[in-house]
Protein backbone atom coordinates (compact mmCIF):
# COMPACT_ATOMS: atom_id res chain seq x y z
CA UNK A 1 0.00 0.00 0.00
CA UNK A 2 1.19 3.23 -1.03
CA UNK A 3 2.12 6.22 1.09
CA UNK A 4 2.13 8.83 -0.64
CA UNK A 5 3.29 12.00 1.25
CA UNK A 6 5.26 15.45 1.19
CA UNK A 7 8.88 15.96 2.20
CA UNK A 8 10.37 19.19 3.02
CA UNK A 9 13.98 19.69 3.48
CA UNK A 10 14.00 22.62 5.62
CA UNK A 11 17.69 23.06 4.78
CA UNK A 12 16.60 24.44 1.67
CA UNK A 13 13.39 26.19 2.89
CA UNK A 14 13.39 29.61 2.59
CA UNK A 15 10.02 30.66 3.88
CA UNK A 16 9.37 32.42 1.23
CA UNK A 17 5.51 31.70 1.17
CA UNK A 18 5.19 30.16 -2.56
CA UNK A 19 4.09 26.89 -1.31
CA UNK A 20 1.16 28.76 0.48
CA UNK A 21 0.82 31.04 -2.16
CA UNK A 22 0.47 28.23 -4.94
CA UNK A 23 -1.40 26.48 -2.78
CA UNK A 24 -4.15 28.86 -2.90
CA UNK A 25 -3.84 29.52 -6.65
CA UNK A 26 -4.06 25.77 -7.29
CA UNK A 27 -7.15 24.68 -5.14
CA UNK A 28 -9.00 27.97 -5.49
CA UNK A 29 -8.16 28.03 -1.04
CA UNK A 30 -10.15 31.64 -0.09
CA UNK A 31 -8.56 34.59 2.26
CA UNK A 32 -8.07 33.53 5.37
CA UNK A 33 -8.54 29.69 4.79
CA UNK A 34 -5.67 27.39 4.28
CA UNK A 35 -4.43 24.09 3.29
CA UNK A 36 -1.03 24.95 3.39
CA UNK A 37 0.29 27.19 6.05
CA UNK A 38 3.79 28.71 6.45
CA UNK A 39 4.60 28.71 9.65
CA UNK A 40 7.88 30.36 12.06
CA UNK A 41 9.17 28.33 14.37
CA UNK A 42 11.24 30.38 17.15
CA UNK A 43 13.31 32.39 17.78
CA UNK A 44 14.59 30.27 20.47
CA UNK A 45 17.78 29.64 22.66
CA UNK A 46 20.10 32.36 24.12
CA UNK A 47 21.83 35.41 22.21
CA UNK A 48 23.77 34.66 20.41
CA UNK A 49 23.14 30.77 20.05
CA UNK A 50 19.47 30.91 18.45
CA UNK A 51 17.43 29.00 16.51
CA UNK A 52 14.82 30.55 14.09
CA UNK A 53 13.16 28.27 11.05
CA UNK A 54 10.29 28.21 8.47
CA UNK A 55 7.54 25.39 8.91
CA UNK A 56 5.22 24.94 6.15
CA UNK A 57 2.03 22.85 7.40
CA UNK A 58 0.19 20.58 6.00
CA UNK A 59 -2.06 17.74 6.57
CA UNK A 60 0.74 15.11 7.40
CA UNK A 61 -1.37 11.75 5.64
CA UNK A 62 -1.19 10.53 8.96
CA UNK A 63 -1.01 6.23 8.59
CA UNK A 64 -3.27 5.84 11.64
CA UNK A 65 -5.64 8.84 10.45
CA UNK A 66 -8.11 9.79 13.20
CA UNK A 67 -10.02 12.18 11.27
CA UNK A 68 -10.78 9.29 9.26
CA UNK A 69 -11.92 6.87 12.07
CA UNK A 70 -14.57 9.83 13.62
CA UNK A 71 -16.03 10.43 10.94
CA UNK A 72 -19.82 9.52 11.00
CA UNK A 73 -20.67 9.44 7.93
CA UNK A 74 -17.76 8.44 5.38
CA UNK A 75 -16.53 11.94 4.33
CA UNK A 76 -12.86 11.87 5.37
CA UNK A 77 -11.80 8.58 3.88
CA UNK A 78 -9.15 7.15 1.82
CA UNK A 79 -8.64 6.73 -1.37
CA UNK A 80 -7.39 3.70 -3.45
CA UNK A 81 -4.29 5.45 -3.64
CA UNK A 82 -4.21 5.36 0.25
CA UNK A 83 -4.41 9.45 0.58
CA UNK A 84 -6.36 10.48 2.97
CA UNK A 85 -9.09 12.89 1.32
CA UNK A 86 -12.48 14.38 2.29
CA UNK A 87 -15.59 14.04 -0.46
CA UNK A 88 -17.56 17.52 0.11
CA UNK A 89 -20.54 16.21 -0.72
CA UNK A 90 -20.87 13.77 2.24
CA UNK A 91 -19.63 16.55 4.53
CA UNK A 92 -22.17 17.39 7.56
CA UNK A 93 -19.98 19.59 8.69
CA UNK A 94 -19.81 18.08 12.25
CA UNK A 95 -16.05 18.93 12.83
CA UNK A 96 -15.20 15.81 14.83
CA UNK A 97 -12.07 15.56 12.34
CA UNK A 98 -10.99 18.73 13.22
CA UNK A 99 -11.14 18.19 16.66
CA UNK A 100 -9.38 14.47 15.71
CA UNK A 101 -6.89 16.05 14.13
CA UNK A 102 -3.38 16.75 16.06
CA UNK A 103 -2.55 19.63 14.30
CA UNK A 104 -5.27 21.70 13.55
CA UNK A 105 -4.63 21.32 9.36
CA UNK A 106 -8.20 20.85 8.66
CA UNK A 107 -9.69 24.16 6.87
CA UNK A 108 -13.71 25.28 7.68
CA UNK A 109 -14.48 26.08 3.93
CA UNK A 110 -17.09 29.19 4.78
CA UNK A 111 -18.77 29.03 1.55
CA UNK A 112 -19.36 25.57 1.58
CA UNK A 113 -19.85 25.25 5.05
CA UNK A 114 -18.10 21.83 4.64
CA UNK A 115 -14.12 20.83 6.00
CA UNK A 116 -11.49 20.66 3.38
CA UNK A 117 -7.82 20.23 3.43
CA UNK A 118 -4.79 19.22 1.49
CA UNK A 119 -5.81 16.67 -1.50
CA UNK A 120 -1.71 16.16 -2.60
CA UNK A 121 -3.27 17.61 -6.15
CA UNK A 122 -4.65 14.88 -6.70
CA UNK A 123 -5.82 16.06 -9.70
CA UNK A 124 -2.65 16.78 -11.13
CA UNK A 125 -0.62 13.83 -9.45
CA UNK A 126 -3.61 11.66 -11.30
CA UNK A 127 -1.96 13.28 -15.04
CA UNK A 128 1.61 13.12 -13.87
CA UNK A 129 2.07 16.04 -12.25
CA UNK A 130 3.63 17.15 -9.59
CA UNK A 131 1.78 18.87 -6.63
CA UNK A 132 1.57 22.49 -6.97
CA UNK A 133 3.34 23.69 -3.85
CA UNK A 134 6.17 21.21 -4.74
CA UNK A 135 6.31 22.40 -8.37
CA UNK A 136 6.86 26.01 -7.24
CA UNK A 137 8.60 25.69 -4.56
CA UNK A 138 11.67 27.69 -5.98
CA UNK A 139 14.59 26.53 -3.37
CA UNK A 140 13.67 22.71 -4.55
CA UNK A 141 12.53 22.67 -0.69
CA UNK A 142 9.66 20.29 -1.44
CA UNK A 143 9.84 16.62 -2.47
CA UNK A 144 6.62 13.94 -3.48
CA UNK A 145 6.07 10.56 -3.80
CA UNK A 146 5.65 7.05 -2.31
CA UNK A 147 7.46 6.26 0.91
CA UNK A 148 7.29 2.44 0.74
CA UNK A 149 9.18 3.14 -3.28
CA UNK A 150 12.50 3.37 -2.96
CA UNK A 151 12.85 5.01 -5.91
CA UNK A 152 10.45 8.21 -5.39
CA UNK A 153 11.70 11.38 -4.89
CA UNK A 154 10.56 11.24 -1.35
CA UNK A 155 12.79 8.52 -0.41
CA UNK A 156 15.53 9.10 -2.36
CA UNK A 157 15.73 12.80 -0.73
CA UNK A 158 15.08 10.80 2.90
CA UNK A 159 18.06 8.00 2.06
CA UNK A 160 20.68 11.11 1.71
CA UNK A 161 20.11 12.29 5.49
CA UNK A 162 20.88 10.25 8.93
CA UNK A 163 17.95 9.25 11.00
CA UNK A 164 18.77 12.17 13.32
CA UNK A 165 18.22 14.73 10.42
CA UNK A 166 14.62 13.75 9.98
CA UNK A 167 11.78 14.76 12.02
CA UNK A 168 8.20 14.64 11.56
CA UNK A 169 5.13 16.63 14.02
CA UNK A 170 4.66 15.37 17.17
CA UNK A 171 3.48 11.93 17.29
CA UNK A 172 0.56 11.02 19.57
CA UNK A 173 -0.11 7.35 17.75
CA UNK A 174 -1.49 9.10 14.46
CA UNK A 175 2.37 8.08 12.50
CA UNK A 176 1.92 11.14 10.43
CA UNK A 177 3.56 10.46 7.12
CA UNK A 178 4.94 13.49 6.28
CA UNK A 179 8.60 14.11 7.15
CA UNK A 180 10.80 16.99 7.72
CA UNK A 181 14.06 17.11 7.03
CA UNK A 182 16.48 19.41 9.09
CA UNK A 183 20.64 19.03 10.05
CA UNK A 184 22.14 20.29 12.66
CA UNK A 185 24.34 22.71 10.50
CA UNK A 186 21.28 24.29 9.75
CA UNK A 187 19.62 24.16 13.59
CA UNK A 188 17.78 22.26 15.87
CA UNK A 189 14.98 21.04 15.71
CA UNK A 190 12.28 21.71 18.59
CA UNK A 191 10.19 19.06 19.68
CA UNK A 192 6.75 19.51 20.48
CA UNK A 193 5.07 22.76 19.55
CA UNK A 194 5.48 26.69 20.69
CA UNK B 1 -10.93 26.75 22.28
CA UNK B 2 -14.86 27.93 21.92
CA UNK B 3 -18.03 26.21 23.33
CA UNK B 4 -19.46 24.58 20.99
CA UNK B 5 -22.86 25.56 22.83
CA UNK B 6 -25.16 23.04 20.73
CA UNK B 7 -23.31 19.94 21.62
CA UNK B 8 -23.64 21.22 25.41
CA UNK B 9 -27.29 21.64 25.65
CA UNK B 10 -27.20 18.29 23.56
CA UNK B 11 -25.48 16.30 26.06
CA UNK B 12 -26.88 18.10 28.98
CA UNK B 13 -30.00 18.15 28.22
CA UNK B 14 -30.69 15.01 27.02
CA UNK B 15 -28.41 13.28 29.30
CA UNK B 16 -31.07 15.10 32.38
CA UNK B 17 -33.49 13.37 30.51
CA UNK B 18 -31.89 9.80 29.82
CA UNK B 19 -31.35 9.94 33.91
CA UNK B 20 -34.63 10.94 34.69
CA UNK B 21 -35.75 7.65 33.40
CA UNK B 22 -33.14 5.63 35.88
CA UNK B 23 -35.45 7.69 38.56
CA UNK B 24 -38.64 5.69 36.82
CA UNK B 25 -36.95 2.29 36.78
CA UNK B 26 -35.91 2.49 40.73
CA UNK B 27 -39.97 3.34 41.30
CA UNK B 28 -40.89 0.42 38.97
CA UNK B 29 -38.66 -2.02 40.87
CA UNK B 30 -39.87 -0.58 44.11
CA UNK B 31 -43.27 0.26 43.54
CA UNK B 32 -43.80 3.52 45.75
CA UNK B 33 -44.76 6.07 43.95
CA UNK B 34 -48.52 6.34 41.98
CA UNK B 35 -48.69 9.21 40.05
CA UNK B 36 -44.57 10.56 38.80
CA UNK B 37 -43.65 7.95 36.69
CA UNK B 38 -46.11 8.73 33.45
CA UNK B 39 -44.91 12.25 33.88
CA UNK B 40 -41.08 11.87 34.28
CA UNK B 41 -41.39 9.36 31.51
CA UNK B 42 -42.89 11.96 29.11
CA UNK B 43 -40.35 14.77 30.29
CA UNK B 44 -37.18 12.43 30.41
CA UNK B 45 -39.04 11.88 26.20
CA UNK B 46 -39.45 15.62 25.26
CA UNK B 47 -35.46 16.05 27.15
CA UNK B 48 -33.97 13.26 24.94
CA UNK B 49 -36.04 14.73 21.60
CA UNK B 50 -35.26 18.68 22.36
CA UNK B 51 -31.78 17.18 22.98
CA UNK B 52 -31.56 15.90 20.09
CA UNK B 53 -32.19 18.61 18.07
CA UNK B 54 -29.84 20.84 19.85
CA UNK B 55 -27.07 18.19 18.23
CA UNK B 56 -28.59 18.65 14.55
CA UNK B 57 -27.85 22.98 15.37
CA UNK B 58 -24.39 22.15 15.27
CA UNK B 59 -24.39 20.55 11.89
CA UNK B 60 -24.10 22.80 8.57
CA UNK B 61 -25.66 20.06 6.71
CA UNK B 62 -27.88 17.73 8.45
CA UNK B 63 -29.80 16.88 5.11
CA UNK B 64 -26.90 14.35 4.69
CA UNK B 65 -27.27 13.21 8.40
CA UNK B 66 -28.57 9.86 7.23
CA UNK B 67 -25.33 8.89 5.74
CA UNK B 68 -23.92 8.21 9.29
CA UNK B 69 -25.89 4.34 9.34
CA UNK B 70 -23.36 3.81 6.65
CA UNK B 71 -20.90 3.96 9.45
CA UNK B 72 -20.92 2.26 12.57
CA UNK B 73 -18.18 2.66 14.28
CA UNK B 74 -17.72 6.59 15.07
CA UNK B 75 -18.80 7.78 18.20
CA UNK B 76 -21.77 9.95 16.65
CA UNK B 77 -23.38 6.72 15.56
CA UNK B 78 -23.70 5.37 18.57
CA UNK B 79 -25.15 8.36 20.18
CA UNK B 80 -27.45 8.94 17.72
CA UNK B 81 -28.24 5.12 18.02
CA UNK B 82 -28.40 5.00 21.74
CA UNK B 83 -30.58 8.23 21.93
CA UNK B 84 -33.23 6.52 19.43
CA UNK B 85 -33.42 3.61 21.47
CA UNK B 86 -34.45 5.60 24.43
CA UNK B 87 -36.72 7.34 23.07
CA UNK B 88 -38.50 4.82 21.42
CA UNK B 89 -38.24 2.57 24.99
CA UNK B 90 -40.30 5.49 26.34
CA UNK B 91 -42.51 5.67 23.74
CA UNK B 92 -43.26 2.05 24.36
CA UNK B 93 -43.11 2.68 28.44
CA UNK B 94 -45.96 5.51 28.10
CA UNK B 95 -47.98 3.39 26.03
CA UNK B 96 -47.74 0.39 28.45
CA UNK B 97 -48.86 2.76 31.20
CA UNK B 98 -51.26 4.39 29.42
CA UNK B 99 -53.05 0.70 28.73
CA UNK B 100 -52.62 -0.23 32.33
CA UNK B 101 -50.30 -3.61 30.72
CA UNK B 102 -48.99 -5.87 33.68
CA UNK B 103 -46.26 -4.49 35.67
CA UNK B 104 -43.35 -7.21 34.81
CA UNK B 105 -43.91 -6.08 31.38
CA UNK B 106 -43.27 -2.51 32.61
CA UNK B 107 -40.72 -3.10 34.62
CA UNK B 108 -38.47 -4.37 32.22
CA UNK B 109 -39.11 -1.24 29.66
CA UNK B 110 -38.62 1.17 32.32
CA UNK B 111 -35.46 -1.27 32.97
CA UNK B 112 -34.18 -1.31 29.58
CA UNK B 113 -34.35 2.75 28.73
CA UNK B 114 -33.14 3.44 32.27
CA UNK B 115 -29.83 1.18 30.98
CA UNK B 116 -30.12 2.32 27.30
CA UNK B 117 -30.11 6.33 29.13
CA UNK B 118 -26.83 5.68 31.45
CA UNK B 119 -24.90 4.09 28.42
CA UNK B 120 -25.92 7.21 26.23
CA UNK B 121 -25.43 9.65 29.50
CA UNK B 122 -21.56 7.84 29.29
CA UNK B 123 -21.27 7.61 25.44
CA UNK B 124 -21.60 10.84 25.29
CA UNK B 125 -18.68 12.08 26.63
CA UNK B 126 -16.49 9.24 25.76
CA UNK B 127 -17.05 10.70 21.92
CA UNK B 128 -14.76 13.23 22.85
CA UNK B 129 -11.17 10.76 24.33
CA UNK B 130 -9.23 11.80 21.38
CA UNK B 131 -5.51 11.70 21.45
CA UNK B 132 -5.51 14.80 19.68
CA UNK B 133 -6.95 16.58 22.80
CA UNK B 134 -4.19 15.40 26.03
CA UNK B 135 -7.06 16.98 27.75
CA UNK B 136 -10.09 15.51 26.98
CA UNK B 137 -8.15 12.08 26.60
CA UNK B 138 -8.74 10.49 30.18
CA UNK B 139 -11.55 8.00 30.84
CA UNK B 140 -12.97 10.40 33.79
CA UNK B 141 -14.41 12.83 30.85
CA UNK B 142 -17.29 10.37 29.98
CA UNK B 143 -17.74 9.19 33.58
CA UNK B 144 -18.23 13.23 34.21
CA UNK B 145 -20.81 13.54 31.71
CA UNK B 146 -22.26 10.33 33.14
CA UNK B 147 -22.44 11.63 36.82
CA UNK B 148 -23.39 15.41 36.16
CA UNK B 149 -26.36 13.91 33.92
CA UNK B 150 -27.40 11.74 37.20
CA UNK B 151 -27.51 14.43 39.30
CA UNK B 152 -29.45 16.61 37.03
CA UNK B 153 -31.74 13.95 35.75
CA UNK B 154 -32.24 12.77 39.49
CA UNK B 155 -32.77 15.90 40.85
CA UNK B 156 -35.30 16.18 38.16
CA UNK B 157 -36.86 13.30 39.20
CA UNK B 158 -37.47 14.23 42.89
CA UNK B 159 -38.92 17.46 41.69
CA UNK B 160 -41.53 15.61 39.85
CA UNK B 161 -42.13 13.15 42.74
CA UNK B 162 -42.73 15.98 44.68
CA UNK B 163 -45.26 17.85 42.17
CA UNK B 164 -47.13 14.92 41.94
CA UNK B 165 -47.22 14.87 45.94
CA UNK B 166 -45.97 11.42 46.41
CA UNK B 167 -46.18 9.85 49.65
CA UNK B 168 -43.04 10.94 52.48
CA UNK B 169 -41.43 7.42 51.27
CA UNK B 170 -41.50 7.54 48.18
CA UNK B 171 -39.67 11.14 48.12
CA UNK B 172 -37.46 9.89 50.69
CA UNK B 173 -36.09 7.41 47.95
CA UNK B 174 -36.26 10.04 45.31
CA UNK B 175 -34.02 11.83 48.02
CA UNK B 176 -31.96 9.40 48.36
CA UNK B 177 -31.04 8.70 44.53
CA UNK B 178 -30.45 12.34 44.30
CA UNK B 179 -27.81 12.25 46.93
CA UNK B 180 -26.36 9.28 44.45
CA UNK B 181 -26.59 11.34 41.73
CA UNK B 182 -24.24 14.59 43.13
CA UNK B 183 -21.92 12.26 44.56
CA UNK B 184 -21.21 10.99 41.08
CA UNK B 185 -21.18 13.91 39.84
CA UNK B 186 -18.60 15.42 42.67
CA UNK B 187 -16.17 12.36 42.28
CA UNK B 188 -16.55 12.28 38.62
CA UNK B 189 -16.07 15.68 38.51
CA UNK B 190 -12.95 15.87 40.63
CA UNK B 191 -11.62 13.20 38.84
CA UNK B 192 -11.89 15.21 35.74
CA UNK B 193 -10.58 18.45 37.15
CA UNK B 194 -7.90 17.10 37.88
CA UNK B 195 -6.81 14.93 35.15
CA UNK B 196 -7.39 17.48 32.82
CA UNK B 197 -5.90 20.52 34.68
CA UNK B 198 -9.34 22.03 34.53
CA UNK B 199 -9.56 22.36 38.60
CA UNK B 200 -6.23 24.62 38.43
CA UNK B 201 -5.98 26.31 35.28
CA UNK B 202 -7.79 29.45 33.74
CA UNK B 203 -11.15 27.71 33.72
CA UNK B 204 -10.75 26.77 37.38
CA UNK B 205 -13.52 28.74 38.79
CA UNK B 206 -15.63 27.59 35.97
CA UNK B 207 -14.90 24.05 36.94
CA UNK B 208 -15.57 24.93 41.09
CA UNK B 209 -18.87 26.58 39.78
CA UNK B 210 -20.06 23.27 37.92
CA UNK B 211 -19.43 21.30 40.70
CA UNK B 212 -20.86 23.27 43.63
CA UNK B 213 -24.02 23.24 41.57
CA UNK B 214 -24.12 20.03 39.74
CA UNK B 215 -22.92 18.33 42.25
CA UNK B 216 -23.33 19.18 46.06
CA UNK B 217 -26.42 21.38 45.64
CA UNK B 218 -28.10 18.03 44.17
CA UNK B 219 -26.81 16.15 47.15
CA UNK B 220 -27.25 18.59 49.79
CA UNK B 221 -31.06 19.02 48.35
CA UNK B 222 -31.44 15.09 48.21
CA UNK B 223 -30.13 14.93 51.59
CA UNK B 224 -32.78 17.46 53.15
CA UNK B 225 -35.54 15.83 51.07
CA UNK B 226 -35.08 12.48 53.16
CA UNK B 227 -35.11 14.52 56.52
CA UNK B 228 -37.82 16.72 55.51
CA UNK B 229 -39.70 15.03 52.61
CA UNK B 230 -42.58 18.10 53.30
CA UNK B 231 -39.89 20.99 51.63
CA UNK B 232 -38.96 18.31 48.67
CA UNK B 233 -40.63 20.79 46.14
CA UNK B 234 -38.64 23.46 47.07
CA UNK B 235 -34.92 21.53 47.44
CA UNK B 236 -35.92 19.85 44.24
CA UNK B 237 -36.35 23.03 42.59
CA UNK B 238 -33.01 24.27 43.88
CA UNK B 239 -31.39 20.43 43.54
CA UNK B 240 -32.35 20.71 39.72
CA UNK B 241 -31.81 24.22 39.00
CA UNK B 242 -27.95 23.62 40.63
CA UNK B 243 -28.09 19.81 38.69
CA UNK B 244 -28.92 21.56 34.94
CA UNK B 245 -26.57 24.49 35.86
CA UNK B 246 -23.60 22.82 36.89
CA UNK B 247 -24.06 19.80 34.01
CA UNK B 248 -23.88 22.33 31.40
CA UNK B 249 -21.36 24.41 33.10
CA UNK B 250 -19.05 20.97 33.54
CA UNK B 251 -19.70 20.62 29.22
CA UNK B 252 -18.49 24.55 29.04
CA UNK B 253 -15.37 23.38 31.01
CA UNK B 254 -14.34 20.35 28.70
CA UNK B 255 -14.47 22.74 25.74
CA UNK B 256 -12.76 25.94 27.26
CA UNK B 257 -9.64 23.55 28.65
CA UNK B 258 -9.95 21.38 24.74
CA UNK B 259 -6.56 22.11 23.63
CA UNK B 260 -5.01 20.80 20.58
CA UNK B 261 -1.58 18.49 20.68
CA UNK B 262 -1.09 21.71 17.91
CA UNK B 263 -3.32 24.14 16.10
CA UNK B 264 -1.38 25.25 13.25
CA UNK B 265 -4.16 26.76 10.84
CA UNK B 266 -5.24 28.71 14.32
CA UNK B 267 -8.47 28.04 13.13
CA UNK B 268 -11.11 28.37 15.65
CA UNK B 269 -14.02 25.65 16.02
Amino acid sequence: MAHNCIVVNLDRCTGCYSCEITCKMENDVALGEYWNKMLQRGPFGEYPNMVRYPLPTMCQQCADAPCVHVCPTGASYRDGNNVVLIDREKCIGCKYCMMACPYGVRDWNKASQTVEKCTLCGHLTANGELPACVKSCSAGARFYGDLDDPNSDVSQELAKYDEADIHELPNVGNNPCTKYIMTSMHGEWMEGVE
Amino acid sequence: MEIQWSLVLFTAVAGCGTWASVGVAVDELRGLTERTNRLASAVALVLAVVGGIASVTHLSHPDRIMAVLGHPTPGIFLEALLIGLFILAEVVYLILLARGVSAGVRKAVAVAAAVIGVVFSFASGYSYMMEARPTWNTIALPFGYLGFAAASGLALYLLLAALKKERDEALKLAGIETVVGGVLAIASGLAFGFASGAAMGDSAAVFWVSLACGGVVPAVCGWLACSKPASTLALGVVAFAGGIAGSVAFRAVMWMVGTAVANYFGIAL
